[in-house]
């Protein structure tokens, strides 16, 4: 610890030393290309929230299309470009395509990791561990700067002639090579992302082992600290291949090589012979799967940290079984690199290969289980207040353990022959990741907002926003189990065109309905998120009552984060210790005075 | 089992099964999803129990020390072998014989080649010699799509369709497929069967369909009432009608056998004269109740990419293709 602590010590020279100077930093190095770790966090904050209602807005009116195919899009329809839609306004299947890619795209890459990890994961991490800033600020700052251009990128492609990539997500080739549309701005956007990514998780797991204050142990660390962690060793390991794959794609389709296209290909009853042949499409699957099943679990570990936190603070208890959540985590890491494979059991993969990634693929639900029962076995002989953020935190456990266990049947090939590439699928990933993963980043929110701006959000909108939240997300997500169970595939621009769609129709009709109704449900969290910012109600440094280093610094926190450099005296979790006055026990030994 | 099982119709539920394997997955879909229920209805009431005892209230604090108890680790003992009894009991026995265990040639397989592409299925027959024609790219015309070799003795009893299947009942088939231009996947709902078209690749699966689920027998089961007042044209828009339908003054609104409008413009206006000749359901059943579908994503048009399964009995099925092979020998003639 003493090395650190000296590492520490001398960063925090530093920035003491900035700091001195910095109310003359002019305006556009300290809110545009600041360094602080909190104004990036911030930055990337409302940058990724503005995507996730962006990528939001792209399925209101693809939902649209499914619940009404063939029909104009009302208001918007004739105003969409002519890559999206046709002269009376309905969506084209291009333009549904392309939103699908996009949605997509937009969710994962551009809102959520970037929320999860570029903003609360910079703007919480350094002051949970009491360090005063990232370990290398400037490329931090540069992480932001790489992030911004590759989204817009991705956004500018709607507007070229084509239009945006239509080829899914996942843009498998051949379909991604020769498709027309903006696949080749989401290749270069996406080689912009993942190195973003990559600048990143370098910083965050640099700083996490060199910057941790006096005192603070690996043990001590709160697991949101754990979860970021692992989450960097992820993204530091997984992306590269993806940022390879990605690469070669783009010279596929305008250098000529063929990397992933095969001889022989006859398109339009044309023979193509411009690709020299010798590729593999399934290549690219495997290096697409080899970083995006990480991903899943860089989408859903640092929420599962936001709600340890919250749940700690609400329950007025020590997490139960901390290490058990601590070893999972890293064991989650772990396996999460060696299942990918069972996103592709239909590529014509025999036993050998689907035996083990089918094993794989049940071993790691385990560690999901631990941490889930682990959360809620907290929850016994606790003192719950049911805040906003608990409120959120609440619902994630039974939305997580729905999309976990609908992931039994995708992962085990026999009844995977029937649900892969169904809504089952999507309504799957979705409860891991909306009502999961983004109910987690709305918890976040409502907790660490007192500590960004010094100010609370209002409660009552909060409970409004949550509520109406959890009941339409249901209502979108729930019907889709359904849908996959009729064989409703996914990726259909209109699924009544095939007959055992038609038959599970008035389903769409439901997740439609829900879906925009959750768009409204989001408008008191939109007004609460502003008016608090600027006219909340004022509050102290530690207005949950907290224990974690976060809440011994001011609020907001200075350059600098620190008055004093504090140290840590016990674990993260000291709650309801008995025989004391008040019913937490702060890390830092300041914040009890 | 009825809890989850299919029936014959299609619906918000699992589609109709009709081959001899997917009982099997219908089976293992089932004792999952019990599994998940019991799981989640467990958790529930633990969980609303916690919420209630446990919430923040004057007099009542938490307890630092943490709960001791071997509950948990016995619920997660237990999920770890209730897996690994799904995983080898259940999943793979079933993978196992529908990758390694291919009909034996005693068993007279049909092996069929189906050709994707961009959004068509194609289905080339070998006929009753057993060997399939070349086929050769530079063929391929709008009249012969695979592009078959005529001179090739082989291609003689040969026969070609386009997103039209022909398969017997009772006997097992050999589909092997193939890609010709993006990655597709070929999806029989109603049989359980999924398998990827990939270009570059020849990739062969094989199933059989239930000795009575011919197209005829099918359809008699699927005949099905439909309330006018709630019934969209979307939901119906693949359906006969069952019986024929007159108006208050006695002409038809629309005959047995006839679709009920082929745009969601037609389709309102029938249901409407329906509703309005004092009908509250309508009979109807699904004009061809079974399809082959694409299950991935393959170009804007993916989702107009399926073809129409016609099962048959295997002695029906012999006669349909030497009454198929009859009428393009003298097709070819009259072209000669």
């Amino acid at each position: 610890m003493s090395g650190a602590h000296a590492a520490h010590s001398h960063a925090g020279h530093d920035h003491g030393h900035d700091h001195s100077h910095g109310h003359e930093l002019p305006f556009w190095r300290k809110y545009i290309f600041s360094v602080d770790h909190k104004v990036i966090g911030v930055q990337y904050t409302i940058t990724s929230l503005l995507f996730l209602l962006f990528g939001f807005a792209l399925m209101w009116v693809m939902r649209f299309q499914l619940a009404y195919p063939g029909q104009p899009i009302p208001l918007i329809g004739k105003m969409l470009g002519a890559s999206l839609v046709d002269s009376t306004g309905v969506l084209i299947g291009n333009g549904y395509n392309a939103f699908g890619a996009m949605h997509g795209t937009i969710m994962v890459f551009l809102g959520i990791v970037p929320l999860a990890v570029g903003g609360f994961g910079n703007y919480v991490l350094p002051l949970q561990i009491g360090a005063p800033d990232m370990a290398f600020p400037r490329l931090n700052m540069m992480s932001y700067w790489v992030y911004l251009p590759g989204g817009l990128i991705m956004l500018a492609s709607f507007f070229t002639r084509d239009g945006a990539a239509q080829s899914g997500w996942t843009s498998y080739p051949p379909l991604s090579v020769v498709n027309i549309g903006g696949q080749t701005w989401w290749l270069i956007g996406m080689v912009f992302l993942i190195t973003s990514s990559l600048l990143g998780s370098v910083n965050f797991i640099v700083t996490t082992v060199q910057l941790r204050v006096k005192g603070l142990s690996f043990f001590r660390l709160p697991f949101f600290v754990w979860a970021q962690l692992v989450t960097s060793f992820l993204l530091l390991l997984a992306f590269p291949p993806l940022e390879a794959a990605a690469v070669m794609q783009l010279m596929d389709r305008v250098a000529g090589t063929s990397f992933f296209m095969p001889g022989g290909l006859i398109i339009t009853d044309v023979v193509q012979n411009q690709y020299s042949g010798g590729g593999s499409p399934v290549l690219w699957q495997h290096l697409f799967w080899f970083l995006a099943h990480p991903e899943v679990y860089v989408l859903i570990l640092p929420g599962m940290g936001i709600i340890a936190e919250v749940i700690a603070n609400n329950t007025r208890k020590p997490l139960w079984g901390y290490k058990a959540l601590v070893y999972s985590a890293i064991f989650l890491g772990f396996m999460s690199f060696i299942v990918w494979a069972h996103h592709m059991f239909m590529t014509g993969m025999g036993t050998t290969l689907s035996t083990f990634f089918q094993f794989t693929t049940m071993v790691i639900s385990v560690p999901s289980i631990i941490i889930l029962t682990c959360f809620i076995i907290s929850l016994w002989g606790a003192s719950i207040r049911y805040t906003v953020p608990m409120l959120f935190a609440l619902s994630f456990l039974p939305m997580f353990a729905i999309g976990g266990l609908t992931g039994l049947p995708l992962g085990l090939t026999a009844s995977d022959i029937h649900l892969h590439d169904t809504y089952y699928v999507i309504g799957h990933f979705h409860y891991v990741v909306a009502p999961g993963t983004i109910f987690a980043m709305f918890a976040g929110i409502y907790y660490w907002f007192p500590k960004v701006t010094g100010r609370t959000m209002s409660s009552l909108l909060g409970k409004i926003h949550w509520f109406f939240s959890f009941i339409f997300i249901n209502g979108v997500f729930m019907p889709m189990f359904f849908q996959g169970m009729a064989g409703i595939l996914r990726r259909q621009y209109d699924q009544s065109y095939q007959l055992h769609g038609a038959s599970a129709q008035g389903l769409s009709l439901m997740a439609s309905w829900s879906a925009w109704c959750l768009g409204l449900a989001q408008i008191p969290f939109i007004i609460n998120f502003f008016y608090s910012a600027f006219a909340g109600k004022k509050v102290g440094n530690n207005p949950w009552e907290a224990t974690t280093l976060e809440w011994s610094a001011p609020s907001p926190p200075p350059h600098g984060n620190f008055a004093t450099v504090p140290v840590a005296q016990c674990g993260p979790y000291e709650y309801s210790v008995p025989g004391r006055k008040t019913d937490f026990l702060p890390q830092n030994p300041a914040l009890e005075a | 089992m009825m809890l989850l099982a299919s029936d014959t119709r299609y619906g918000n539920w699992l589609p109709p099964q009709l081959s001899t394997h997917g009982d099997k997955i219908d089976h293992l879909i089932f004792v999952l999803h019990v599994f998940m229920a019991v799981l989640f209805f467990g958790w529930g009431v633990y969980f609303t129990y916690c919420l209630v005892k446990f919430r923040a209230r004057t007099g009542h604090a938490a307890t630092y020390e943490p709960v001791k108890g071997g509950a948990s680790k016995l619920i997660e003992v237990a999920v770890i072998v209730f897996e690994l009894i799904v995983l080898f009991a259940l999943s793979m026995p079933v993978w196992a014989d529908y990758k390694n265990k291919p009909p034996a040639a005693s068993e007279n397989p049909l092996t069929v080649h189906v050709h994707s592409k961009q959004f068509e299925w194609q289905f080339h027959y070998c006929g009753p010699d057993g060997q399939f024609g070349k086929t050769d790219p530079k063929l391929i015309s709008t009249s012969n799509f695979i592009g078959l070799d005529e001179n090739d003795p082989n291609s003689k009893d040969d026969l070609q369709f386009v997103n039209d299947c022909h398969l017997p009942t009772g006997r097992p088939i050999r589909m092997e497929i193939f890609a010709r231009d993006v990655i597709h996947s070929l999806s029989i709902p109603t049989m359980r069967v999924k398998q990827d078209a990939i270009p570059g690749m020849r990739i062969p699966i094989w199933f059989t369909i239930n000795k009575d689920a011919t197209t005829a027998n099918v359809s008699k089961g699927m005949v099905q009432e439909f309330p006018l007042a709630r019934t969209t044209w979307y939901r119906i828009r693949h359906h006969v009608a069952a019986q024929d339908y007159k108006n208050k003054a006695g002409d038809i609104i629309v005959k047995a056998g006839d679709y009920l409008g082929n745009d969601l413009a037609s389709g309102k206006e029938i249901i409407q004269k329906l509703r309005d000749a004092g009908n509250e359901t309508v009979s109807l059943r699904p004009g061809n109740p079974l399809e082959i579908v694409c299950a991935q994503l393959c170009g804007n048009n993916h989702y107009t990419m399926k073809a129409q399964l016609k099962t048959l009995t295997a002695d029906e099925f012999e006669a349909w293709q030497a009454e198929e092979i009859k009428k393009k020998n003298t097709e070819l003639e009259v072209d000669f």
